[in-house]
């Protein structure tokens, strides 16, 4: 294409950057941006504690049960924790926007509280996270899943484990 | 003043901050009038210190630290590096997953090096061809961004396979894409073989003959333009590589223009790799979908970024971290080949024959 095609056809489609702040800037479904925790799904395995290449996210034993908490400032957006987290309690939204003036910069954080719960079967104080069923054959129903949740870790491996299998 | 007090030669420092070069480097120039008559090159004045971060994280996250070395090749990079974890601990990649890592890094060769040619039409200051090439290489960063979600850090891959999959859509859309980039890429060749003040700045300028590219042992698009017909992807092949229809480009002048060239070329072959890829793209998972512990053991393994090859070196013990990870960049082989392209260089064109081994100190001086 000559030049004055280029010129010609520039010309007719208008300015190719981006009018942002005054118009939407071009952001893809797939952008790897903010991470969001999502505590019901999540396992309390800490893998994506464990594989963040930042140390951005943060697990803390409480009164209340255990904390997440993903320093934006910290995080660099590299979806390790999402990739492999088992559940999909952690992701990158693609959410871009993380300007914030200098007074908010301690509250970008994401956070999350895993609540301690009572085992219903033996009364022992447990963290209330996800149940891993991944193995669990034949897959779990609803009313299952509710039960298992309800107990400590050494009763939800009973459960499992006394659960009738039909043949 | 009479004139004959005037010295003959001048000494003159470019960089390590200067205004034509992006990088850190330090030059010391000796003019002979406009000409070049001697130079120094003194490297050495970043140091990140990320081959000790390297041993300090595991070798799970050492694949993002690793993908942040270069953010030009910041494919090949963690590639390498999973290449050689894999080579230690035995693991096989699955076929759909060594195909996605062809497509991710043919990607980030085509717009890396539309981005270097770009660069060379900026020093030659031709401003508006310039802005027409970004807005090429545009094409290609929306794509990216649209596939793995970042423009350069595109985190496609990991221990054992890739992070990402395609489906219908988006393979549609990188078809697209890759359209587009290929009629403009076409016409920027057709620029570069016509167009007279291209022509005129880099014809026949910093010249690096095959036997000084066999002395400095240049590799890359730099080695290629010298006649020395050598690519990883070809003598060693990894990924899908040995399967696929790769053509390797090399020229004889040795100049900037057909280092150009070279890269010009390469991009329509890495289009063409990219489109059998999406058409053979076998089913199947993309990773072994597990997180093994690495043994201890020692690799070493090569690839070809678009600088050109990259060898990591990867010492594992038995703890989660590496004891010893190293790298040998590009650059480190192709700068010192600046010491004969700029003899008897013309002053004005020192910038653009830096620009043409597509420097990057980011990954050298980590
Ligand atoms: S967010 Fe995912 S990876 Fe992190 S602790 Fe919870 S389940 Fe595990
Ligand atoms: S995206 Fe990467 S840096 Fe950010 S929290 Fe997840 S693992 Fe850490």
């Amino acid at each position: 294409m000559n030049f004055l095609t280029i010129f010609a056809r520039n010309l007719k489609q208008g300015p190719q950057t981006e009018a942002f702040p005054l118009g939407p800037a071009f952001t893809p479904e797939r952008l790897r941006g903010r991470i969001e925790f999502n505590a019901d799904h999540c396992e309390g395995c800490r893998i994506c504690e464990r594989v963040c290449p930042a140390n951005a996210i943060r697990f803390a034993k409480t009164p209340d049960g255990m904390t997440f908490d993903c320093w934006h400032n910290t995080c660099v957006f590299c979806g390790n924790c999402e990739f492999y987290c088992p559940t999909d309690a952690i992701h990158q939204t693609n959410d871009w926007d993380l300007s914030h003036v200098n007074a908010d910069k301690f509250d970008m954080v994401e956070h999350g509280l895993i609540p301690n719960q009572k085992c219903v079967e033996c009364g022992a104080t447990a963290l209330n996270t996800a149940p891993v069923i991944k193995n669990a054959k034949p897959p779990l129903s609803a009313e299952e899943y509710t039960e298992l949740r309800a107990r400590c870790p050494k009763c939800r491996a009973k459960y499992l484990k006394n659960r009738k299998v039909p043949a | 003043m009479s004139t004959h007090n005037v010295p003959e030669t001048f000494s003159i420092p470019v960089g390590p901050l200067h205004v034509a070069l992006e990088e850190p480097m330090y030059f010391k120039i000796d003019v002979q009038g406009e000409t070049v008559s001697h130079i120094d090159i003194n490297a050495g004045h970043a140091h990140r210190g990320i081959e000790y971060l390297t041993t300090k994280r595991t070798m799970y996250q050492n694949v993002v630290l690793t993908e942040r070395i270069c953010s030009l090749c910041s494919n090949s990079h963690p590639q390498t590096f999973a290449m050689a974890a894999e080579k230690i601990a035995g693991i096989e990649v699955p076929e759909r997953g060594i195909y996605l890592r062809t497509v991710a890094d043919e990607m980030k060769r085509v717009t890396s090096h539309l981005f270097n040619v770009a660069l060379l039409v900026h020093l030659v200051g031709y401003e508006t061809y310039f802005m027409h090439m970004m807005q090429v290489r545009e094409i290609g960063q929306d794509m990216l961004e649209s596939i793995f979600g970042n423009r350069q850090d595109i985190g496609a891959m990991c221990i054992g396979g890739v992070r990402y999959d395609l489906d219908d859509k988006s393979i549609a859309y990188i078809k697209g894409a890759l359209d587009k980039i290929e009629a403009e890429t076409k016409d920027i060749i057709k620029t570069f073989k016509t167009n007279g003040s291209i022509l005129r700045r880099t014809k026949g300028v910093g010249v690096l003959t095959h036997a000084e590219a066999i002395t400095c042992g240049v590799v890359g698009p730099v080695a290629r333009a010298s006649g020395v017909d050598y690519d990883v992807r070809r003598e060693a092949p990894y990924a899908a590589y040995d399967r696929l229809p790769l053509v390797v480009h090399s020229l004889t002048d040795g100049d900037v223009w057909s280092r150009a060239m070279v890269r010009l070329e390469e991009i329509l072959t890495s289009i063409d790799l990219l489109r059998v890829c999406l058409r053979d793209l076998p089913g199947g998972p993309v990773n072994i979908n597990d997180r093994p512990d690495i043994p201890p053991g020692q690799a070493v393994t090569r690839s070809e970024a678009p600088r050109g090859e990259v060898i990591y070196y990867l010492r594992t013990n038995d703890t989660p971290q590496p004891e010893r990870v190293k790298w040998r960049v590009p650059t480190f082989m192709n700068w010192d080949s600046l010491r004969f392209m700029l003899q008897d260089a013309k002053v004005a064109d020192i910038a653009m024959i830096v620009n043409s081994i597509d420097p990057c100190l980011s990954c050298t001086e980590r």
